[in-house]
């Protein structure tokens, strides 16, 4: 066990050249739980941690999800009125809000890495000089490693992981358009119930 | 159905309304008046009775929004604007309102450009039409629109974040109008100009800055028609055809983490645990708002996160995500990214 211990403190520090290792971490609850709490204790001694190393809300949030009954309930309002009981499944209902956030249009006007660090793979030429905006172009002017910290919005050569990183963004940006026009929808609701029984 | 989209009518409007934003783009302010007083005849004869009396030019501050708020809650208008953002094409939108012969209220705000967007208020019952999307209705006592309806309905519950100031007289859209700052009490927000009408107190122009006083953000009136009947339009809505209210129950959650800063007169409105539309991601969140702005706060396991942080600006909005040990913090909202970034390294475990 201890040398699994010890192979496991060289596979995080990058020393170890073993592919077989990583599945018998993963298959292995108690490996698992130190290859976490190593991590936990890098970022402590890297002060990258100031969020409580019990702070994972993994397990909790997939446990509450499966507690979790759909949020959208019909009023027996419009239940109660025989047309709209026919032609709509509550169900479908729920699922059109649903549909209408997805919808929310989002556009990214730029992206501006924070901790972009500079492309190691950036050969140092002379020649080609990439185009900076506001720099005058006439003669070569020297390249210097901070030109390579702009990520550029569209290129043809984007990357998956760019592409699912804008995927993540739109949906988060999406998810806020969304929660502003639901915004009032909820507490407003409760009203309606519970003034419900004096409408004709 | 045909109730709403009185196709030719409509096309009309936004055929006018088109000739006049050019004329303001290109003319002076005065041609515009003259056009405007051409093409409709000044029906703002009696404005309301009761705030005709009072004299305008002690009113504080408040006391002019709430002139906005009375004008906005118990008149008929038709009121026409386009919102401008920094970088963007304008948006032309028409906004309609009337008290009903049994007192309830109606609303509506359209969306003129493209192939549109429709919401529609009846009491308290917000139903909304897009294109592409099933029609459907909620509850809720303001529609959400580019305009904070705490601006337009409710400015006390303003005050704990925001002071008014009054500037002066100035001329707006061809009429008097007398102007106002709305300043964040802790500098951590975006500012607001106010320009209400002198006559009427109805909005006339509105501008978000921000804290260098830069322009992002400007709403501005165009056509202002304040009458004693609802507009025709509200008759044409049959409440029957509308689709039901959706009832949403809210589920409050308990997280394991809170927010300790937040700038002065911001509330939680919301909290709860949900997986994201488009991603299937899940997510733990806050909804935080001042009443003229609202700031979500998203935090979800760090695995499936983005792999380094980001700061951009998504139209006037912030967008901010770090990744603080397990967790991805993301911020979204309508404040400068200095108070975006003390949000959320303002966030730890809770009960600390």
């Amino acid at each position: 066990m201890t040398q699994q211990h010890e192979k496991l403190s060289a596979f995080m520090d990058g020393e170890l050249d073993d592919n077989g290792f990583v599945d018998s971490i993963k298959n292995d609850s108690e490996s698992l739980a130190k290859w976490r709490s190593y991590h936990v204790i890098r970022s402590g001694l890297r002060k990258e941690a100031s969020v409580m190393p019990e702070f994972d809300i993994t397990a909790q949030v997939a446990a509450a999800l499966e507690q979790e009954p759909t949020v959208l309930a019909p009023k027996s309002k419009w239940k109660s009125l025989p047309v709209v009981n026919k032609v709509v499944p509550f169900l479908r209902q729920s699922g059109q809000l649903a549909v209408a956030a997805s919808v929310a249009a989002a556009v990214i006007l730029g992206v501006q890495q924070v901790n972009q660090q500079p492309a190691a793979e950036e050969p140092f030429t002379t020649f080609q000089t990439p185009v900076i905006p506001g720099m005058p172009q006439a003669g070569m002017a020297p390249v210097s490693l901070e030109q390579s910290n702009i990520l550029p919005n569209n290129r043809a050569g984007d990357s998956d992981a760019l592409l699912q990183k804008r995927r993540q963004i739109n949906a988060l940006l999406a998810d806020h358009e969304q929660q502003l026009k639901l915004k009032q929808a909820e507490e407003q609701s409760q009203q309606a119930a519970e003034s419900e029984p004096n409408q004709p | 159905m045909q109730a709403f989209f009185d196709v030719k009518q409509r096309t009309a409007r936004a055929v006018r309304l088109l000739f006049l934003t050019s004329l303001i783009s290109a003319a002076p302010a005065v041609i515009h008046a003259q056009q405007d007083s051409q093409s409709e005849p000044e029906q703002i004869t009696e404005p309301n009775l009761a705030l005709a009396e009072v004299p305008r030019q002690n009113l504080s501050g408040l006391e002019w929004l709430e002139r906005l708020a009375q004008i906005n809650r118990t008149s008929n208008f038709e009121v026409s604007f386009v919102l401008t953002r920094a970088g963007e094409e304008m948006t032309p939108y028409l906004w309609r309102h009337a008290v009903l012969e049994d007192g309830l209220e109606a609303e509506q705000l359209n969306l003129q450009n493209g192939p549109g967007q429709e919401m529609i208020r009846l009491g308290n019952v917000v139903s909304v039409f897009e294109p592409d999307v099933q029609p459907y209705s909620i509850y809720a006592s303001a529609i959400s629109g580019p305009l904070p309806s705490d601006l337009l309905y409710n400015p006390t519950a303003l005050t704990d974040a925001y002071q008014f100031i009054t500037i002066g007289r100035t001329r707006v859209s061809g009429r008097a109008a007398q102007q106002l700052r709305i300043v964040s009490r802790d500098n951590k927000r975006y500012n607001y100009q106010v320009w209400l009408d002198e006559e009427t107190g109805m909005l006339l122009k509105l501008d978000m800055v921000d804290l260098q006083g830069s322009l992002l953000e400007q709403i501005q009136v165009t056509a202002v028609n304040v009458s004693e009947q609802p507009s025709p339009y509200f008759s044409r809505i049959n409440p029957q055809a509308l689709p039901g209210a959706v009832a949403m129950t809210p589920k409050p959650r308990q997280h394991q983490w809170e927010v300790k800063f937040l700038p002065v007169g911001m509330e939680e409105i919301k909290r709860e645990t949900r997986r994201l539309a488009m991603t299937g991601q899940v997510v733990e969140y806050k909804l935080f708002s001042d009443g003229m702005v609202d700031v979500s706060v998203y935090v979800q396991p760090a695995q499936d996160s983005l792999d380094s942080d980001v700061v951009l600006r998504h139209s006037t909005s912030t967008f901010l995500s770090l990744t603080n040990g397990q967790v991805q913090i993301t911020i979204i909202g309508k404040v400068p990214p200095q108070t975006a970034y003390e949000i959320a390294h303002s966030i730890g475990a809770a009960g600390e």
